[in-house]
């Protein structure tokens, strides 16, 4: 057999192999796709409870103080959590399955998938951390100014709270240009096509 | 909801019936544990049952099978850890490397190492070599994957070239 020649064995070797023979009735189907979307309802749900202790936080901080600054730092947080999960009910909602799945081709499907990815990662700082970042700084200062004795600590503490979202960002940024350099390559398969 | 016994009740048996060992076989080719393969089938027969509320038959049934089934691995492998995406190979690398001959007679070994073999090109590649595993013809890889004809043919011509490399000695007895 010449490297050229098809190889019929091979096939063979796929086609036979043993599977187990994993049946699903349709209703069993209806159950589980039930299933699949209470997973998909309750996850949501975490997310706003989540949001909702934050926040509640916040405002228990806002009402127990008297100072202005410190209650304008609260309310930018809070206003910042509720902007975030609107965003994330937004965007980020995980997706049912789609019932046009068999239409697009793979190729379509794929990139469909990749930009839905980077479009998400490119955005993250306008929706997600950016909205937050006001209030973060305003509660630093607000803290700073309303206990002297710690401000070394404080500043401390917010400076490795910095770092850590300078990474977040070049992170983001990398696996932004990984993404765009497979969509550009499924891209050029399309129009090559 | 579609009432019990509906053209998309109807149909998911039908493919169900005729394609449910090959999309066991294609689950196997994406996933390589097995308690996240059954996940992934049972996620592949959803979306297809889901699918045929839709299905128009602007396509056959087995192009729309393929490419629900495809779709569906496909977001599965993108939901996995960016290292192993990273991994991965096109046909083109796999086929430049070393002749990787191996005199294998046993059946089950040279299944394993297909698998390994497919479980480590990229989707794309992925779904051709899988389509032509199943004895898919040139053309309607093209319609499940979206590529051209032309395009197809040369990714054909060198997954034959790497199997004939990989599989030939095994293929003597």
């Amino acid at each position: 057999m010449t490297p050229e020649s098809p190889n019929p064995n091979v096939t063979e070797i796929w086609q036979r192999q043993p599977v187990e023979g994993i049946k699903m009735s349709v209703e069993e189907i209806r159950k589980r796709s039930a299933k699949f979307e209470k997973r998909i309802m309750w996850r949501n749900v975490r997310e706003y409870v989540a949001g909702t202790i934050a926040a509640g936080l916040f405002a228990s901080f806002l009402v127990k103080s008297h100072d202005l600054f410190f209650q304008l730092a609260c309310s930018l947080i809070i206003a910042g959590l509720a902007y975030m999960a609107y965003q994330l009910h937004r965007r980020t909602s995980p997706r049912s399955i789609p019932a046009e799945l068999g239409a697009a081709n793979s190729l379509q499907f794929h990139r469909a998938e990749l930009e839905r990815q980077m479009d998400f990662l490119k955005h993250i700082w306008r929706w997600y951390l950016g909205p937050l970042i006001p209030g973060l700084v305003a509660f630093s200062l607000a803290t700073m100014t309303g206990d002297h004795h710690h401000v070394l600590r404080i500043v401390l503490v917010n400076s490795f709270f910095a770092v850590c979202l300078i990474l977040v960002w070049r992170l983001n940024a990398y696996e932004v240009r990984c993404l765009k350099r497979r969509i550009d390559e499924l891209h050029a398969v399309e129009t090559g096509s | 909801m579609p009432t019990e016994g509906s053209d998309q009740d109807r149909i998911y048996r039908q493919a169900a019936q005729i394609y449910g060992a090959a999309l066991e076989r294609l689950a196997r080719a994406y996933e390589a544990d097995a308690e996240a393969r059954r996940d992934l089938l049972q996620e592949i027969h959803i979306g297809l049952w889901r699918s045929f509320e839709g299905f128009d038959q602007r396509c056959s049934l087995r192009t729309w099978i393929y490419r629900v089934a495809h779709n569906v691995s496909t977001s599965h492998v993108l939901r996995q850890r960016r290292a192993r995406l990273q991994n991965m190979v096109g046909l083109e690398e796999l086929e430049n490397l070393p002749d990787a001959r191996v005199n294998d007679t046993d059946q089950r070994h040279s299944l394993k190492r297909l698998v390994a073999l497919v479980q480590q090109l990229k989707p794309l590649d992925r779904q051709v070599i899988l389509s032509y595993l199943e004895g898919l013809d040139a053309a309607s890889i093209a319609e499940i994957t979206g590529l051209s004809a032309g395009n197809v043919a040369t990714k054909i011509h060198r997954i034959k070239n790497i199997l004939a490399k990989r599989f030939h000695a095994g293929e003597q007895k």
